[in-house]
């Protein structure tokens, strides 16, 4: 049993706030991803999980158990550490061995059983060697070895893939992934990398500012965010400001610094008043684009098609910039003095070039709205 | 590129070939020439003239008998026996300063590589500021502080934890206070430098792992800090071995160290020719102990790289 249970865990150094509020329960064998910017006490929060900081307020339980000041070595967690912290005067087994030497298991059990976790991260031909000559991807595998080696209820990964190239790190997300599967595991991973999380993660707690700001599955907070800093943090978006105009029984007129209005569709038509200021998101996945030729002829008038009380609203623009992605065209686009930003995959058909005009249209009941203080409008 | 295996011992050869390597160019001799002027001047002539006067015959009106070739001043030493115990005593007075002043050391070079702010400064700044003190001065403040009638005394009987006066200068525990003191903060230094260097991360791992702060310090900080730790064995025992103020000034009759009885020979005795020849063997002793030290440092972990 090692359900984690946090609550109202505060950090204070000095005057400073690292971590304000945060409270959560992390169910067994779940793989929970810590997800923020750096300074958000994602961290702070791992550490105090792992007994090397002591909260200054709140209480950490694993299992039944209040750990809350009980030091590290007495913990049932281990640690993957960002720079791995191998012991440079240690073999690679003896690394892997150390948490079993500390338990006093034997010698020859101990170098046995380290010898099986090096076989299962593929590391078993680098036993003799000097943890300092092997390469980043190898150093990690031997980290996640020696933390592994102890048998933990949880294990706590802070930010371990960062130093790894973009290719090393995604294939170690695959095999973390299989090696929580195969050891059933509590797993805590800090990371600001939103793929990462969302390639990794059961559940995603976003940090901000030290405080945990939603909890949920990976679709849930990308579909659902809370706030208009978690819809920024988890993926680019154009944020557009307006404010309230009319309110329908089924729609909000909203004047945008587009220039224009932009309905969206609501079943909430009294969750605000007219002259609200809002901030609108519009995801580049939501936003469709075409040459604005092909298009009809009612964009002259400035006015959203709107007759059969649907939401569709689109806009015409100038290319400005197109800026290639790999897989992905990103176009930036003006707009009536602001700009915004589409995306094309490579295998749509036509591309644009600066200059052309096209036409952007989406259906309002995809867009998301924010009031001023940052919190979502339930549409 | 040339092709020539060396026959050298590995780490002679360790040191030898990237010198000999360098030395192929004209300019890299130029540059050491001042060097080497220097050391042949104010080292290996010395030294020489040293070996010359260790094998001459002694003399009744000269200090020694120029241009005469004899043992007899080794003779003299392995044959004497206040000269073989000022060796004994040197010895086991250089051991316990050593060690005393190793585990200070590395003590407080832990609580400096903890430290942080002003306290650090604070902790840096009290090992630099006995060194800017005289060596004779700082020696001899032993005296008010340590003799039957010093403050330590004074305070103990005081407190009823003696009954009478314990006389620690003169004597063996005041040469060994004073010698721990003059050598400490080089070895601190020493220390210091190394632990700068390391990870504190590596504790938190260990600590992480399961080991308890004591075992953490003895599995993860010392192995790493053991080139230092060598580095402040080697400098504490040369040291305190060949020591000559803190024997002097704070021994008592019996502390008869044996740069005292160098001494006693080159300037009251002027037997020169023993003077010389107590120093090689005793140089060569030190040459003999230090290299062991360094090899019984080495089995704990601390891959010390000569070159």
């Amino acid at each position: 049993m090692s359900e984690i249970t946090l609550s109202g865990l505060e950090k204070r150094y000095g005057d400073t706030l690292a971590v304000e509020d945060v409270s959560v329960t992390i169910d067994d064998g779940e793989l929970l991803c810590l997800l923020g910017p750096s300074g958000s006490g994602k961290s702070t929060t791992l550490r105090m999980l792992a007994g090397l900081e002591t909260p200054t307020d709140g209480t950490i339980h694993i299992g039944d158990e209040d750990v809350t000041d009980r030091p590290a070595y007495e913990r049932t967690t281990a640690t993957v550490f960002q720079d791995w912290a191998l012991f440079p005067h240690k073999t690679v087994i003896e690394n892997v061995a150390f948490g079993l030497k500390m338990e006093g298991v034997g010698k020859t059990e101990r170098r046995e059983r380290a010898r099986g976790m090096l076989e299962r991260v593929r590391m078993e031909s680098h036993a003799d060697e000097n943890p300092m000559n092997l390469s980043g991807g190898q150093k990690q595998r031997v980290a996640l070895a020696r933390a592994l080696a102890v048998n933990p209820d949880v294990l706590l990964l802070d930010e371990p893939l960062s130093n790894l190239d973009k290719r090393l790190s995604e294939d170690m997300q695959i095999e973390l992934r299989e090696i929580h599967e195969e050891f059933e595991e509590t797993f805590v991973h800090v990371t600001h990398d939103q793929d990462e999380a969302f390639t990794l993660a059961d559940r995603i707690g976003i940090m901000a500012e030290g405080n945990l700001v939603q909890v949920g599955e990976p679709d849930e907070v990308y579909e659902n965010p809370k706030n208009r800093f978690i819809e920024g943090f988890l993926g680019d978006t154009n944020f557009v400001e307006g404010t309230v105009e009319r309110t329908t029984p089924d729609s909000i007129r909203v004047e945008t610094e587009l220039g224009r209005e932009v309905v969206l569709s609501t079943a909430n038509p009294d969750a605000l008043t007219e002259g609200t200021s809002l901030t609108l998101s519009l995801r580049p996945e939501i936003l469709s684009t075409e040459s604005a030729e092909s298009g009809s002829e009612d964009d002259a008038t400035g006015r959203p098609a709107l007759a059969d009380g649907s939401t569709t609203n689109s806009i015409v623009g100038t290319v400005e910039n197109v800026l290639y992605r790999g897989s992905t065209v990103r176009y930036s686009v003006a707009v009536d003095g602001t700009s915004m930003f589409v995306e094309r995959t490579v295998a749509d058909s036509g591309e644009f070039d600066a200059g052309d005009e096209v036409r952007i249209s989406w259906d309002g009941a995809d867009v998301l709205a924010f009031r001023d203080d940052g919190s979502r409008v339930d549409l | 590129m040339s092709g020539t295996h060396s026959s050298l011992p590995a780490p002679v050869a360790r040191v030898w070939e990237p010198l000999l390597e360098r030395s192929r160019s004209k300019r890299a001799l130029l540059l050491m020439a001042p060097l080497l002027l220097f050391e042949l001047l104010l080292f290996v002539a010395p030294f020489l003239i040293l070996l010359r006067i260790s094998v001459t015959e002694g003399s009744t009106d000269l200090r020694y008998a120029p241009g005469t070739w004899s043992l007899e001043g080794y003779a003299e030493v392995f044959s004497t026996d206040v000269l073989l115990s000022a060796i004994a005593y040197s010895f086991k007075m250089g051991l316990t300063a050593t060690a005393i002043t190793v585990v200070i050391a590395t003590g407080y070079a832990y609580a400096i590589w903890r430290a942080e702010g002003l306290l650090k400064s604070v902790l840096l700044f009290s090992v630099i500021l006995p060194l800017l003190t005289t060596l004779v001065i700082k020696t001899y403040a032993f005296w008010p502080l340590l003799s039957p009638t010093g403050t330590v005394n004074d305070v103990l009987v005081s407190l009823n934890l003696i009954s009478e006066p314990i006389q620690f200068v003169p004597g063996t525990i005041g040469v060994i206070v004073g010698q721990v003191y003059i050598v400490l903060p080089y070895a601190v230094l020493a220390i210091y430098s190394v632990l700068s260097t390391m990870d504190w991360g590596l504790v938190e791992a260990a600590r992480d792992l399961g080991a308890s702060r004591p075992r953490a310090s003895l599995e993860i900080v010392v192995p790493q800090a053991m080139p230092g730790i060598i580095v402040a064995t080697v400098i504490s025992f040369a040291w305190s071995v060949g020591a000559y103020a803190a024997p002097g000034l704070l021994g008592a009759g019996d502390d008869l160290a044996f740069a005292l009885e160098v001494e006693q020979r080159l300037l009251s005795n002027l037997q020169w020719e023993v003077a010389t020849a107590y120093a090689l063997v005793m140089l060569l002793l030190m040459l003999v102990s230090v290299a062991a030290l360094t090899a019984v440092l080495n089995v704990f972990g601390g891959e010390f790289e000569y070159a």
